[in-house]
């Protein structure tokens, strides 16, 4: 239990306070077949920070927050917009706007004369690893600013989710009936988006790119392949992550590596287990009702 | 009905909070006895191989220099471990480049600074010595090492501050200064008269990224870069058309890859090249953002420059 220090609290309460609202909308991401949202919203705001170190002149993370946040609505409205008013398919628009945005990111920092320093990984996707050195003095306590952002974010999420539950819930299962007893498909469909958007850059800045994606797509598919609830889908979502977030921690600790890309292995090996597990027990099943039929 | 089992979630992340602050005050006292145990030798942590190699050479045996980034590997795209976070905490000073070579960690040792000692080697340079590379403010080139004179000045700064910090060895490192500061102005005295074989049209130093301004500036060689000052920025058509016409023009014998870089688009530039009719080779591998591996000749800075050195003379001779 030697790994039991400040720095594990201050780390896993980080992570777990990025992994409850990355469930939470991530759920709703999965059952819409929009998951890879996320991952295309890490591409789509580089041209969001190129704008933002144009007029700042420096590599500050508000500006830069500012920038891709923009950004990042920006492509969820035209995902949107492709998909509703040009009838594109989800996946088809996803892929559309983020490769675009990205490449005008790209074209928008040759423009600068190739000789600025600049790009998601070094301006605006933070290290979980240094999360207990970056702190904010709260009534005398140091407390590292990535859990007072996670904090923030998952009331904030955790209030609009159970405000709009029922909006969420209706547009996502039952779209035709939603419209016939009069809910905006449009409205709660944008709500997500932005909150999706709203999730993925705040957490990128805190914890990294590639954990947060995984936080929002493989907990949800885990709790997807073992219930057919949503209110389960959600808690089983969360409880993987804990365990993803834990387990990954002492990994890390033990064989001294990269703490994200130690936790998201781990969530890729739940994954993997209860995929692996579903299928045994199918088989296991299967045979059972043949002998019961045979005798 | 939702809203009710909203609730429940509600009530649920409220008792795991409050039950994780519950935790955090257990162990927050248990830790800060820990540390305070052990207390020599005196821990310094460096970013790059080349302030680590400095910092041992100027202070005593009675400090243990670490490095984070190890050989080979890019500063920019550097990832942190669980054990360097630890080793950052228990640091008694940490040494870093600054100019933004370090990325967005460069954030954390600004924030680090208000309440630990983190200096930046760069941070006491005028301004008219380095090398602006766009009208930003920011757009400052970082990798200052390659300029041995500039990195004597460094070493003087770096000293300065460490006799501040350290006044029990002051005298110690003062010696180690003026040592060093020697042996600096020795190489690059040698570094002149070795690259002075080379005929001065043939003196263009071409390699993947544009790490090699500084030297180009203080050694008066061409220096182009495929890519740019930043790693992650992707070279064009033209940079690749631009560089082969050059080759051609002036009639260069090699390019150069680096130790941190991948070699892919210098591999395009040659095979272009060799189509052309123009013989052209890869030079050989130049460290650049980092050195070689440690407890080697080529893993001191010294032995990393005369390596360099080396390898353009004898490919562009």
């Amino acid at each position: 239990m030697d790994f039991l220090d400040l720095n594990f609290v201050w780390i896993s309460l980080s992570a777990l306070l990025i992994a409850i609202p990355c469930s939470l909308v991530g759920v709703f991401l999965v059952l819409r077949k929009m998951a890879m949202l996320g991952d295309a919203i890490s591409h789509a705001v580089l041209p969001g920070i190129v704008i933002a170190y144009y007029f700042s002149d420096s590599y500050q993370s508000i500006p830069m927050l500012l920038g891709a946040a923009s950004v990042g609505l920006l492509c969820t409205y035209l995902i949107e917009t492709f998909n509703k008013v040009g009838r594109l398919q989800e996946d088809a628009s996803i892929g559309v706007t983020y490769t675009w945005l990205f490449a005008l990111g790209v074209v928008m920092i040759s423009f600068m004369n190739d000789n600025v320093d600049l790009d998601q990984d070094c301006v605006l996707y933070g290290e979980i690893a240094y999360v207990p050195l970056d702190t904010l003095s709260i009534f005398g306590a140091l407390i590292p600013r990535a859990v007072v952002n996670g904090s923030f974010l998952t009331t904030l999420i955790a209030l609009l989710l159970i405000v709009g539950f029922k909006g969420f819930k209706l547009t996502t299962f039952d779209p035709v009936y939603a419209t016939a007893i009069g809910i905006s498909i449009t409205f709660w469909h944008y709500l997500l988006m932005g909150m999706v958007s709203t999730v993925t850059i705040l957490s990128f800045e805190s914890i990294g790119a590639i954990l947060v994606l995984a936080f929002l797509v493989i907990p949800p598919a885990i709790a997807y392949l073992l219930t057919n609830r949503l209110m389960s889908m959600i808690y089983l979502s969360m409880v993987f992550s804990l365990v993803a977030v834990i387990l990954g921690y002492i990994l890390a600790y033990k064989i001294n590596s990269s703490i994200s890309g130690a936790i998201a292995s781990i969530l890729a090996l739940e994954f993997l287990v209860v995929f692996i597990g579903l299928q045994i027990f199918k088989i296991l099943r299967r045979r059972a009702t043949k002998v019961s039929y045979s005798n | 009905m939702f809203v009710g089992k909203g609730k429940n979630i509600m009530k649920k992340l409220v008792g795991f909070l409050i039950s994780c602050s519950l935790l955090v005050s257990c162990t927050s006292s248990s830790v800060e006895v820990k540390s305070e145990v052990e207390n020599s030798p005196i821990s310094i942590v460096t970013t790059t191989g080349m302030i680590g190699d400095l910092l041992d050479i100027l202070l005593p045996e009675e400090f243990k220099v670490t490095r984070l980034m190890k050989a080979g590997v890019d500063p920019h795209y550097y990832k942190a471990t669980q054990g360097d976070l630890v080793l950052m905490q228990k640091a008694d000073l940490i040494v870093y480049n600054g100019l933004h070579l370090e990325g967005k960690m460069t954030e954390i040792f600004e924030k680090l600074s208000r309440r630990k000692k983190v200096l930046a080697v760069t941070g006491a340079l005028p301004e008219n010595r380095l090398r602006k590379t766009s009208e930003f403010a920011t757009g400052i080139d970082p990798h200052v090492w390659f300029d041995v004179a500039l990195w004597s000045t460094i070493c003087e700064d770096v000293a300065k501050e460490l006799v501040v910090y350290y006044p029990n060895w002051a005298v110690k490192i003062e010696e180690n200064k003026n040592r060093y500061i020697d042996e600096l102005s020795a190489l690059n005295s040698e570094i002149i008269v070795a690259l002075s074989s080379i005929p001065q049209e043939r003196r263009v130093l071409l390699t993947a990224h544009d790490a090699f301004a500084y030297f180009g500036r203080a050694y008066d060689i061409d220096v182009r870069g495929l890519q740019g000052i930043s790693t992650s920025t992707e070279y064009g058509i033209k940079d690749i058309e631009d560089a082969v016409d050059l080759i051609i023009e002036k009639e260069i014998k090699a390019v150069f890859v680096e130790s941190s870089v991948s070699p892919k688009a210098l591999q395009a530039v040659v095979e272009k090249c060799n189509s052309k009719g123009h013989d052209l080779v890869i030079g050989g591998e130049l460290f650049s953002d980092s050195m070689g591996e440690e407890n080697t000749k080529e893993g001191t800075y010294i032995g990393m420059l005369r390596h360099n050195v080396e390898t353009i003379v004898t490919a562009l001779k």
